[in-house]
């Protein structure tokens, strides 16, 4: 019973943790977009590849850096953007040794076998960092984008690229049409009866953590730990219906320029560019500031003409393997400009863009095949405060990669001191 | 290119499950003391009768030693900067503990100059280098004392963790309560790569996951529990022909049109090809010669009799792909067995792979293939043959027959050359008359799992009692006999109230009781609170619910069940009886299928895809029946209590028609596995002679003999080689030169810190080299070069193959076949990697120090039975460590 009462005590603290959308709720929109006219938001976007890149290709030449530089041919159609754009080589992990992780540590650098006799453990990733603070005043504290059947895309374990404070997977959605009508559909449903609905979803949280409890009590030491992690299930389940609750009573806003229902059938590049424009239109109407997305990679390279799988790809030598691979990197910068284009022409109502106040990545955490040296790493927007631009060549090659995620939370706003591995800054970019 | 896959495949594959981490890297300070060793001596009857209490093996020793002699080399090179007085980087080598193991901080120092000397950092290019044999002796001994100094580290003294339900173990255990077997695609698979899937350590839980397995029962119970009435049974008839006749007649025509028009502007000078309805002078010359290339096969089709009554497989190019029969979808509520009945006849003249159907089945995109027949009458005879299908509840899927297919553009690829050499395409092998599809015949299991659910109501119960009593006894029966709480019973009713006020019938009320039953952690885990008498042995019940885990993947029955709760089942002799029965029961193929594939890492076998130019006959069927083939020779291995060395070297092997059609074998009729004697000179016989094996031992375009050697030492010789250290410098000296695997490998020879490990692995591999990369057996190695055409290199280059190696004790092979008998003399190693697979299968943790004793005893009492499958697992049963918390 004791712990019924600690759960208790820690949802009425998580409770207070989240801000609830008065503002809106009372109709006070000319004073909230009034403040929004004076700071329009900050926001997060972390784009992962799964599989690594055609690496001798895909990075500049290590010989000019700073702001004079080339982007590589397969990269040339981000090139109307370089000057918004970085591109940062010699960034790494230093405990991803797993050749078929691409996205499972990216944004945690977690340490797989940190607990003995485990052969799995994760901790927090970036964005979700991001998210305790980002996400207090939207309705979606993050959004995780996903694709379907991405097993063998080279992304490793995991449900999306986040990982929640405990390095437990969160799950996203895996369709575009899942994402549409997560952002833009009411539920038609009686509100005294979906109020009604919560508290029944409530009531069974209640029964199976009386089932915790009564066992709990019966475990060894270890035990106790492996059943905690259900017990924090249960809370993470309550502090998001608490959420769900408060916003029940607040309509979903339409951007202006409203997206299409997208088809049900859309799949690698078409599924990629419809993900992007969820985006923007998610980010017009402010409803998550926080964003990751696990790209799939066998439908984009099957919706380029190829019809291997992506690890075959990934193991590219000279020949077909190859040039699919590259066609698969020109394809992700083709697709990444033109969403810098639509994040540029979104203006805020301080004339600002959206660009200009989104840190936005792409990368992956695996270089090429099976390396994990060196992960490709290009970053882009105003956000974070980056002077952007630049090819940057780290001294040293091991430099954690997650000194750029410590650096963009910084950027930012969310003053943490270190994240996963971190060793400090990236002074380049300040 | 290859070479930087070959080698890295092995740092991959390394961290299976003979690795289990064994990278350092990943130590850091929580390290368990550890604990003592629960071999308390129980004084009990059945002590007796333990096989463990006899240990007499004497406990390894926990130490990682470098040897001492290497203190010269840190004293030539790296003292200068790395002893006490500089302690350059904090590094101090002259009060490294040779202990590699003696604290956490030092097996960090140890690795940090693994990392550094593997890389070629260390010693600074400025100074004086290492010599090759220094390094190389350095290295080996290394890297041999870090993969023990992690093991010591990590080892927690035997706790077996809380264990959840694995995502087949939990499909499997709600199928066996409520007969139906649920969707868990949104569940993670639990194979987080290292490992078996049953280690509870690494088995996590996250919030998302308890919100699928709500839904899941809720959805698994609505089906049982308020079935919609079962569809009645149909025959729905195809006539195939209705559809392609038209379908090519159309094509033909349009084509020939196209052609016609194409034709019409080449004959003038005046008009544009717009005009003639073609964009441009390209498109005319497509046109063209899309008429040339494909209306031959169409006219030829068309006007052969037998395409008015039937359809005649064809790869048609612009058309779909291969002629493939779709059959009518098989509904969401629609369970149930169904029949698919054909009629067909084969062309003589056809390639023998042609005379088979494929049964394939798609859902949202993704192709399964199921099944094949192999059709042997003609067509003045035709046949008609079958195939049974299960389809699962909530599933939606389309069936469909056709030829034999590849993964890519293989049938396409292949059709064209075919054409360039007859004229035609590929000679079709197949014509099938009609496709019947009846059913489904409902499914027996819900309806039961639902009676039994709902108990027999006595006569005067009212709804409440009734209510609380089936709950109730549901609740024992999920929580695998533990009697729920009063408080957490008190609660499930309360959801059976609510429900039942809002208006909802009593079945229907009973559902979210339920479904939160099967969402509770003591559900989910396999809770052991062991005896009273803190001796720390299980109880009955327990000991039964690990049991029917281990051979089942699954709850106990109810025999089993009874037994445990009559206190019978830790009498030796009843518990012997009952493993031998669950061995019997058709349930053991998830033991066979489950453990299998991940003992012997047989996920690799879909990792690649294969090219059907360059390996035609290595089509899907073959894949999908290689990889049966393994299963089905362990599954006779055990059922026939064969020696489990059989595995390494037999003069049979477990196949059926399509296989044997594949090996090149005596032919053999029919779809099922059978034993069937190889001849003397043959290379099959021995998991060293499968497809599967060799297929896994490549990446689909080049054979690996660095990936093969590797699999060997590690399942085989159970001497695995340590795994390569991560972001290996590629070796490219050897890029773009035209080189034999063998050749290739050298490269591994030339710098110490891959020869070290290399040496050992790459001559095992080497041994294997008459195996392509689809298995087959070859004596020369051809390497495509330079273009390709229709997906064919135009040249290529022939290698004389050189099967001679060694093996790491140094025994010389000239060949595969002497390669094949020294390794058959391995078989006391091959039963103890076997033993120790097992023990971490069984035990849901990572093989440790504590465990030899055990392995020891399974090996002994194996031994004296012949090392039948079946007497290692009445061993690891019988002994204490499994009948212990």
């Amino acid at each position: 019973m004791k712990l019924k009462t600690n759960r208790r005590a820690v949802l009425r603290g998580a409770g207070a943790l989240i801000g609830l959308p008065l503002l809106e709720s009372f109709g006070f929109q000319r004073f909230a977009s009034a403040v929004s006219v004076t700071t329009p938001p900050k926001r997060l976007i972390f784009c992962g590849m799964g599989f690594g890149v055609t690496a001798d290709r895909w990075y500049p030449d290590r010989n000019t850096v700073g702001t004079q530089w080339e982007l590589p041919g397969i990269l040339k159609p981000l090139q109307r953007h370089q000057s918004d754009i970085s591109i940062i080589q010699n960034l790494m992990h230093r405990y991803s040794a797993d050749g078929h992780s691409g996205s499972t540590f990216w944004l945690t650098g977690a340490n797989r076998y940190e607990i003995p006799g485990q052969s799995f453990h994760n901790s927090v990733s970036v964005d979700q960092v991001a998210a305790e603070v980002l996400g207090e005043q939207t309705r979606f504290t993050s959004l995780q984008l996903c694709a379907k059947d991405v097993g063998s895309d080279g992304h490793g374990p995991g449900s999306s690229l986040a990982w929640n404070q405990h390095g437990k997977p969160v799950a996203g959605f895996d369709t575009p049409v899942a994402v549409f009508h997560r952002l833009f559909s009411d539920d038609k449903t009686p509100l005294a009866e979906r109020q009604a609905a919560m508290r029944k979803q409530r009531s069974v949280l209640d029964t199976v953590s009386e089932n915790a409890n009564s066992i709990f009590r019966q475990l060894g030491k270890e035990d106790k730990e492996k059943l905690t992690e259900y017990m924090e299930s249960v809370r993470d389940i309550e502090i998001r219906l608490s959420k769900e609750e408060s916003w029940l009573i607040v309509e979903k806003k339409r951007p202006a320029n409203p997206v299409r229902e997208p088809a049900e059938s859309l799949e690698g590049l078409e599924e990629i560019r419809m993900m992007y424009d969820l985006m923007v239109a998610a980010m017009q109407v402010d409803a998550s500031r926080v964003f990751t997305y696990r790209m799939p990679v066998t439908s984009l390279i099957e919706s380029l003409g190829a019809t291997m799988s992506a690890h075959s790809m990934s193991h590219y030598s000279e020949g077909e393997r190859r040039t699919v691979s590259q066609n698969r990197d020109t394809a992700h910068a083709k697709l990444l400009a033109e969403f810098i284009d639509k994040l540029k022409a979104s203006k805020e109502a301080d004339g600002s863009s959206l660009f200009d106040h989104v840190a936005l990545t792409l990368g992956t955490n695996l270089s090429s095949v099976h390396t994990l040296k060196n992960c490709p790493t290009l970053i882009a927007g105003g956000g974070a405060g980056f002077k952007q631009g630049q090819h940057i060549v780290m001294d040293d090659e091991k430099t954690p990669l997650c000194n750029l995620w410590l650096s963009t939370l910084n950027g930012i706003g969310v003053n943490v001191t270190s994240h996963g591995d971190s060793t400090g800054l990236i002074d380049q970019l300040a | 290119m290859s070479d930087q896959q070959n080698h890295l495949d092995v740092q991959t594959s390394g961290i299976g499950r003979s690795h289990i981490g064994v990278y350092f890297s990943e130590m850091t300070c929580k390290m368990n003391h550890i604990t003592a060793l629960r071999i308390g001596v129980i004084a009990s009857l059945y002590c007796v009768l333990w096989l463990t209490l006899q240990s007499s093996a004497a406990e390894p020793e926990r130490k990682a030693l470098m040897p001492k002699q290497h203190s010269a080399l840190f004293r030539a090179h790296c003292y200068e900067c790395h002893a006490s007085e500089s302690e350059e980087a904090g590094v101090n080598l002259e009060t490294i503990s040779y202990d590699v193991a003696a604290s956490v901080e030092n097996a960090e120092l140890w690795r940090k100059i693994l990392g550094a000397i593997n890389s070629g950092e260390m010693p600074p290019k400025d100074s004086k280098s290492l010599s090759a044999p220094d390094k190389t002796a350095f290295l080996e001994d290394l890297t041999a004392q870090m993969v023990i100094a992690r093991k010591i580290l990590g080892d927690t003294g035997g706790v077996i963790p809380l264990r959840r339900l694995n995502r087949r173990e939990y499909a499997n255990t709600i199928d066996d309560l409520l007969g139906i077997q649920p969707d868990v695609t949104s569940l993670p698979d639990d194979q987080v790569g290292a490992g078996f899937d049953t280690q509870g350590g690494s088995l996590f839980f996250s919030s998302d996951q308890l919100e699928n397995y709500l839904a899941t029962a809720n959805a698994s119970l609505r089906l049982c529990l308020l079935p919609r009435g079962a569809p009645q049974a149909e025959t729905t008839r195809v006539e195939p022909e209705d559809t392609f006749n038209v379908q090519y007649r159309d094509y033909l025509a349009e084509i020939k049109d196209t052609h016609d028009r194409g034709i019409a502007w080449q004959n003038q000078t005046e008009k544009p090809p717009s005009e003639f309805g073609i964009l441009d002078e390209y498109s005319v010359k497509k046109k063209i010669g899309a008429y040339k290339d494909y209306s031959p096969q169409l006219e030829w089709y068309l006007a052969r009799p037998e395409s008015k009554t039937g359809v005649i497989s064809i790869t048609t190019i612009k058309s779909g792909g291969v002629t493939r029969i779709k059959l009518p979808k098989l509904a969401v509520n629609a369970p149930g067995k169904y029949t698919v009945r054909f009629r067909a006849a084969h062309y003589p003249e056809a390639d023998e792979r042609f005379h088979y159907v494929e049964l394939s089945s798609t859902a949202t995109g993704e192709r399964r293939h199921i099944a094949w027949r192999k059709v042997t009458a003609t067509l003045d005879a035709p046949e008609v043959m079958s195939f049974e299908y299960e389809h699962l509840p909530g599933e939606s899927r389309q069936l469909s027959l056709s030829s034999r297919t590849h993964q890519d553009r293989g049938d396409k690829n292949l059709w064209a050359i075919h054409r360039r050499d007859n004229g035609l395409g590929t000679i079709p092998g197949l014509w099938i008359d009609w496709v019947e599809v009846t059913g489904p015949e409902p499914y027996q299991a819900p309806s039961e799992a639902a009676k039994r659910i709902l108990l027999d109501r006595p006569d005067g119960m009212d709804d409440d009692r009734y209510a609380l009593e089936v709950i109730r006894r549901f609740a024992i029966r999920a929580f695998r006999s533990r009697p729920p709480q009063p408080d957490y019973l008190k609660q499930l009713f309360e959801h059976y109230q609510a429900d039942r006020q809002s208006g909802m019938s009593l079945t229907e009320a009973l559902i979210n009781p339920l479904a939160i039953v099967l969402s509770s952690p003591e559900f989910l885990y396999m809770v052991e609170s062991g005896r009273p008498d803190n001796t720390g042995r299980l109880t009955d019940s327990e000991l039964a619910v690990r049991l029917s885990y281990l051979l089942w993947s699954s709850q106990p029955d109810m025999e089993l069940m009874d037994l445990a709760t009559g206190s019978r089942l830790s009498d030796p002799a009843v518990l012997r009886e009952q493993a031998d029965r669950l061995l019997s029961d058709p349930r053991h193929d998830r033991f066979v299928h489950d453990f299998v594939h991940q003992w012997l890492q047989m996920d690799r076998l879909g990792m690649f895809q294969f090219d059907g130019v360059q390996y035609p006959t290595f089509d899907n069927a073959v894949r999908e029946n290689a990889r049966e083939e393994v299963f089905q020779t362990f599954k006779l291995v055990m059922n026939e209590s064969l020696p489990i060395g059989t595995l390494l070297n037999s003069d049979f092997v477990v196949i059926n028609d399509l296989l044997a059609g594949y090996y090149g074998l005596p032919q053999v009729d029919g779809s099922e596995f059978r034993r069937v004697k190889v001849p003397a000179n043959s290379p099959r016989g021995g998991l060293l002679g499968t497809a599967a094996v060799m297929a896994m031992g490549s990446d689909g375009i080049r054979t690996s003999p660095v990936e093969r050697g590797a699999w060997v030492l590690r399942h085989l010789l159970h001497d695995p080689p340590a795994p390569a250290p991560p972001n290996v410098p590629q070796l490219s000296r050897l890029d773009g030169e035209v080189l034999s695997a063998r050749e290739l490998q050298k490269a591994h020879q030339e710098q110490p810190q891959c020869a070290q490990c290399h040496r050992k692995i790459d001559p095992i591999g080497y041994g294997l080299e008459n195996f392509s990369a689809d298995g087959l057996w070859r004596e020369i190695e051809s390497i495509g070069t330079g273009n390709k055409r229709n997906g064919r290199f135009i040249k290529t280059v022939d290698f004389q193959i050189d099967p001679s190696g060694q093996l790491p004790s140094g025994e010389s092979f000239k060949d595969y076949f002497e390669l094949r008998k020294t390794v058959g003399r391995y078989e006391d190693d091959f039963a103890r990697g076997f033993a120790e697979a097992l023990i971490e299968y069984g035990l849901g943790r990572p093989y440790e120090f504590g465990d030899q004793s055990l392995v020891e005893q399974i090996l002994e009492a194996a031994k004296q039975d012949g090392y039948a499958v079946r007497s290692f697992v009445h061993a690891l049963i019988q002994s204490q460590t499994f009948q212990s918390r």
